[in-house]
């Protein structure tokens, strides 16, 4: 993990151009939003969060996360098949301010296609302008 | 887009900036829910330099024709307000806080959405002066049960203000014992470089900087309107029940009023509180609903960190004022239990 700009962007994680991080573990990948997501987003208040054993598809809106700022749609970054969702969100939703990386996961997805059109640490960083 | 004269300073202290009413605010300084609670349990303070600022002059019963609120009595070193400015309509030009500087000068602080038009409107209609005060003077709130803590203690009444006096050491233009949030505390005018001084000893003696986030949540839960949101010249004071006015006097708009009053009004603004647990924002315009029927629209609304829930305003039809029930209001195609309540909402 590695902070170099005034936002942590972690080494070990895939990006989207629509501020979630992915990472890859065995068979699942781990999906999250950026601090730069959570940080534009400001104080998290509550998540819709996705069913498990859902079937979706790459850029489909699979959760929502609600800030007094806005609503924003979390998107899938790949086909695949919803298997778990971090249920501690309900509750305490802000996790996703306090440990976007860690605590503040959203959901686990199981991958039916390749991963495509994903951004590296580098080219996140240079897309959201730091 | 304007910037605060503070700019600079509320940037070293980790403001997170955003646009307001065609300026440039702090809108956080990390988390608006601990901004929010450290004014209703000890104490914050708040730049609102964009609030529009008019030095108005010129004779008594022009501006009083123009006041909604009678100021007929009022001595110099009191504030009137809330009052508004209202339309022939009897709808909202703005709603304002006036300080009686003398027979024949007022300070009008307006809505920073509205400074220019109310600079207008009152030339007008009238023959008084205006002078933009705005650009000249740093504004700050300082706001919080446990203000006098942390500050010193200032002898003025409520709604009441001194001019030229000393706060903190620091020299004022205008103090008064006024603020937005429902908590004690104090408004202050100064020149910039001042206000730069005693920002710093405020943060000092700890008190927090806060944002304008915290400001917005803190006014929901007393069911304050902002302009904009919940008021415009769409809707006048009995449809809002912002009791603004004083009918015993002449003002602009006054006809308009007392027809409204024998007629009757169509929508009424109401309080909303989400059930404890729903984490979702209704936004602005969401329908508020009762049996299938839409009833309503929300005008604010926001996470209330005192209450731990949703809560928010809005206008039902005023055959539809069912205060105490359990409405639902619409998000995301999806209808959440909302009760109609009255205001405050705390």
């Amino acid at each position: 993990m590695e902070k170099r700009t005034k936002y942590l962007i972690v080494n070990d994680r895939l990006y989207t151009d629509s501020d979630e991080w992915v990472k890859v573990e065995k068979d699942v990948l781990i999906v999250g939003i950026t601090d730069y997501a959570q940080k534009k987003l400001r104080d998290i208040i509550g998540v819709d969060l996705p069913k498990p054993n859902t079937q979706v598809r790459k850029g489909d809106p699979i959760a929502v996360v609600e800030s007094v700022k806005a609503a924003a749609d979390i998107y899938s970054p790949v086909d695949g098949t919803i298997t778990e969702v971090n249920e501690r969100l309900v509750e305490s939703p802000e996790l996703l301010n306090k440990d976007p990386y860690g605590e503040g996961w959203i959901f686990k997805i199981k991958p039916s296609g390749p991963l495509a059109n994903l951004l590296t640490p580098e080219n996140y960083m240079k897309k959201i302008g730091e | 887009m304007f910037s605060t004269r503070l700019r600079n300073l509320e940037e070293e202290m980790g403001a997170d900036f955003g646009v307001f009413a065609g300026w440039s605010m702090p809108m956080s300084y990390g988390s608006y829910l601990d901004e929010h609670m450290a004014v209703r349990s000890s104490a914050a303070f708040f730049d609102l330099s964009h609030m529009g600022r008019l030095m108005v002059t010129g004779k008594k019963e022009e501006f009083e024709y123009l006041v909604a609120k009678a100021i007929g009595s009022t001595e110099a070193g009191k504030m009137v307000g809330p009052t508004a400015f209202l339309t022939d309509k009897g709808t909202f030009v703005d709603d304002v806080m006036i300080y009686v500087l003398g027979e024949s000068s007022w300070l009008v602080v307006t809505n920073a959405v509205n400074r220019e038009k109310v600079a207008s409107w009152i030339k007008r209609n009238s023959g008084l002066e205006v002078e933009d005060l705005t650009m000249e003077y740093a504004m700050v709130a300082v706001q919080g049960r446990r203000v006098w803590e942390f500050t010193d203690k200032v002898e003025i009444e409520p709604l009441s203000f001194k001019k030229g006096i000393k706060y903190m050491g620091i020299e004022t233009f205008l103090l008064s014992r006024s603020g937005w949030t429902g908590e004690d505390g104090v408004e202050i005018w100064a020149r910039p470089e001042e206000m730069e001084l005693l920002l710093r000893k405020l943060r000092t003696n700890g008190i927090k900087p806060a944002g304008l986030i915290a400001r917005d949540s803190l006014r929901q839960e007393m069911g304050f309107v902002l302009y904009g949101e919940d008021i415009d010249e769409t809707v006048n004071p009995l449809e809002a029940r912002y009791w603004v006015f004083s009918l015993e006097k002449e003002f602009l708009g006054r006809n308009a009023l007392v027809q409204a009053l024998r007629t009757g009004v169509t929508k009424i603004r109401v309080g909303l509180k989400l059930k404890k647990g729903e984490r979702v924002i209704p936004r602005r315009d969401s329908k508020i609903m009762v049996e299938d029927q839409e009833i309503g629209v929300v005008t604010s609304s926001t996470y209330s960190p005192y209450l731990t829930r949703v809560i928010g305003m809005g206008y039902v039809k005023s055959s539809h004022l069912f205060l105490g029930y359990s409405s639902k209001v619409e998000v995301r195609g999806r209808r959440i239990e909302a009760k109609l309540t009255d205001f405050p909402l705390v």
